[in-house]
């Protein structure tokens, strides 16, 4: 891929798709959208580069490995929270305040719980796309 | 109190947290440690939750918010007690054996994905058995699916592949079937509780009875896919016969079960067995089971490689467990949980033993097992047991759940029902017993055969003889079981 015009663009596009992903993660809970939506479109712009500029220009911040650590860690977090949740009210335990409905902040659990599904989705698909992709 | 209802979904918890931690360790050795030490963890509760059942009956477990139908529901009663706990046990013992076999079947950089797997399959088996909402059954279908695919595809030979492949397109028609019902339950019921759907189809199934009719056509088909009913069996001797030892072990033994439970909850606790017994769909899944018990067997008796061979045995005892559904009546279904239960101690040993004999021998074909009853004396002496429960002999589960379903036929006064099951025994003898008879006794077969001399290391057959030893234990005291399981589903 030695296009200029796709080069130029690419370099200017991908922070817009990564930073459109973020917000959709974020706003999640008040809005459409959510981790697994904005998951995808964080790992479209990886794609993205990906094919335009090679392997190396993502692997350089984004190994498999590290990818895979990342998933697992994020899963761990996920289930804990998610499990601390379903089991907290049988004991009366404190819950994270829900905060003013509308606000970022508010919703408990369910930002935290947005982000990790974010990060999960977006290495695994980039994941995938890698097991296809020959290099 | 308060914390025992929350020990099965600590035990699920525990199982996957461990299957993520995983990847952060570097040796082989020490996620085997992590996976095995995880699933003894949950056995234990698993045995607290049966005493507990056994003490104070059965319970129900809200997640989140007490009070609230909104949220899943997971009920515990007795069957569920005893399955979770017994599967678990042949989970762990499978898990052993796999320790010392698994590092000669697929790659070194595998190993941590097939334990991955393992703990994540059971962990959403133990959802599926537990669970009281049909949408979150689901979901534990779905992931146990993908897991059993992992578990068949990581040996990574071409036939293998193949096999996984078909499994996965099989599974996923599966599932959409199951989602599909779901989705013509909920149009009409308005519920995914099934306790409150049950009440809804009480209070006006006469409205909806076509609805109804669909819906179970579509749980049965879609259960039975994944359960290997009769007609929808193609993927299983390909995926058993050619996965690793402990795998096969697993996906037989364990996999196909909870999916025949859930068909019982649908069936029994959801629409109820006076309803069920309206539709013809019950008559159809008994045929399905009688087909399945004569066909799979008659396709056993045909097979050169001894793991299809007991791939196809697997659906001869899936036959029987739909013929205890499908006669439709309480005991009935009691007998096909017993049969289960059974079945997935005794083939888990018939596929490790063979496993061990093709290590061993070097050959997967039967005709190179002649005068191995004398080369290696213990473990054809466990598969020789296992074999007897297959086909029935008394004291073994086999012969016991054959014998109770002959006695419901003659209850339900359907006489010609028990040929079928005699004479599918009598396919059984016609299979496994040549194997032992040529394996111990014949001049000719043993013929410059040394006594002993393939030694098995004790290791290898200490998690065979464990489930051996379960399985006469489970023959002897089978009326004290039958008596703990079928109130429940009275």
């Amino acid at each position: 891929m030695n296009d200029l015009i796709l080069k130029n663009i690419v370099k200017f596009i991908t922070p817009c798709i990564q930073l459109f992903g973020i917000y959709i993660i974020l706003y999640g809970h008040i809005s459409p959208g959510g981790g697994f939506s904005g998951g995808t479109i964080i790992a479209s712009s990886l794609i993205l580069q990906h094919i335009t500029f090679g392997r190396s220009s993502v692997h350089t911040i984004f190994r498999k490995d590290r990818a895979l650590k990342l998933i697992g860690f994020s899963l761990i977090l996920y289930s804990l929270m998610k499990g601390y949740s379903f089991l907290s009210s049988q004991f009366h335990f404190p819950h994270p305040p829900t905060g003013v409905p509308g606000s970022l902040l508010s919703g408990g659990f369910i930002l935290p719980l947005n982000i990790l599904i974010g990060i999960i989705v977006s290495c695994t698909i980039y994941i995938i796309f890698t097991l296809f992709a020959n290099e | 109190m308060k914390l025992i209802t929350s020990l099965p979904l600590i035990e699920i918890l525990i199982l996957f947290i461990s299957a993520f931690l995983m990847p952060f360790v570097r040796k082989n050795k020490n996620i085997k440690i992590v996976s095995v030490t995880a699933l003894t963890f949950s056995f234990i509760l698993s045995v607290v939750i049966v005493i507990n059942v056994l003490q104070n009956g059965a319970f129900y477990f809200n997640t989140g918010y007490i009070d609230t139908i909104l949220g899943i529901q997971l009920y515990i009663g007795p069957v569920e007690s005893l399955l979770n706990s017994l599967f678990l046990f042949v989970i762990i013992l499978v898990a052993c054996f796999s320790f010392f076999t698994i590092d000669s079947e697929i790659r070194e950089n595998r190993i941590k994905l097939f334990y991955i797997m393992v703990n994540l399959l059971s962990a959403s088996i133990l959802g599926v058995i537990f669970t009281n909402d049909i949408f979150n059954g689901y979901v534990f279908i779905e992931v146990a699916a993908l897991t059993s695919c992992g578990i068949v595809v990581v040996k990574e030979t071409q036939d293998n592949i193949k096999a996984a492949l078909k499994y996965l397109i099989m599974s996923t028609i599966g599932s959409g079937l199951i989602l599909m019902g779901i989705a013509f339950i909920y149009s009409f019921t308005g519920h995914l509780n099934i306790d409150l759907i049950h009440q809804a189809i009480l209070e006006d199934y006469t409205q909806y009875q076509k609805a109804l009719l669909i819906t179970i056509a579509l749980f049965t088909s879609g259960l039975g896919v994944k359960s290997a009913m009769f007609p929808l069996h193609t993927w299983l001797p390909d995926a058993h016969s050619t996965a690793p030892t402990a795998s096969s072990a697993l996906l037989s033994a364990i996999v196909l079960k909870p999916f025949a439970f859930f068909l019982i909850k649908i069936m029994y606790r959801m629409i109820g067995f006076d309803l069920v017994n309206q539709f013809n769909i019950i008559t159809i899944i008994l045929t399905l089971g009688c087909c399945g018990m004569l066909f799979g067997s008659l396709a056993a008796i045909f097979q050169k490689n001894i793991k299809r061979l007991i791939a196809y045995s697997s659906i001869a005892q899936m036959g029987y467990i739909f013929f205890g559904i499908g006669l439709g009546s309480p005991f009935g279904a009691a007998i096909a949980v017993y049969h289960m239960i059974g079945h997935a101690v005794t083939k888990s040993a018939l596929f490790m033993c063979s496993g061990l004999m093709i290590e061993k021998t070097g050959y997967k074909t039967i005709d190179n097992y002649k005068g191995l009853g004398h080369e290696m004396p213990i473990t054809f002496a466990l598969f020789t047991l296992g074999a007897f429960s297959m086909i029935g002999i008394p004291i073994f589960p086999g012969f016991i759940s054959k014998w109770y379903l002959s006695i419901e036929c003659i209850h339900l006064n359907q006489l010609l029902l028990i040929f079928v099951v005699l004479a599918s025994s009598l396919l059984n003898a016609v299979y496994y017993f040549p194997i032992i008879i040529n394996g111990f006794f014949g001049i000719e077969n043993l013929k410059n055969k040394e006594y002993h001399s393939k030694k098995v290391e004790t290791q290898k057959l200490l998690p065979i003889a464990a489930l051996i030893l379960a399985m006469v234990l489970l023959g002897a005291f089978s009326k004290n079981i039958l008596d703990f399981i079928s109130p429940e589903l009275h």
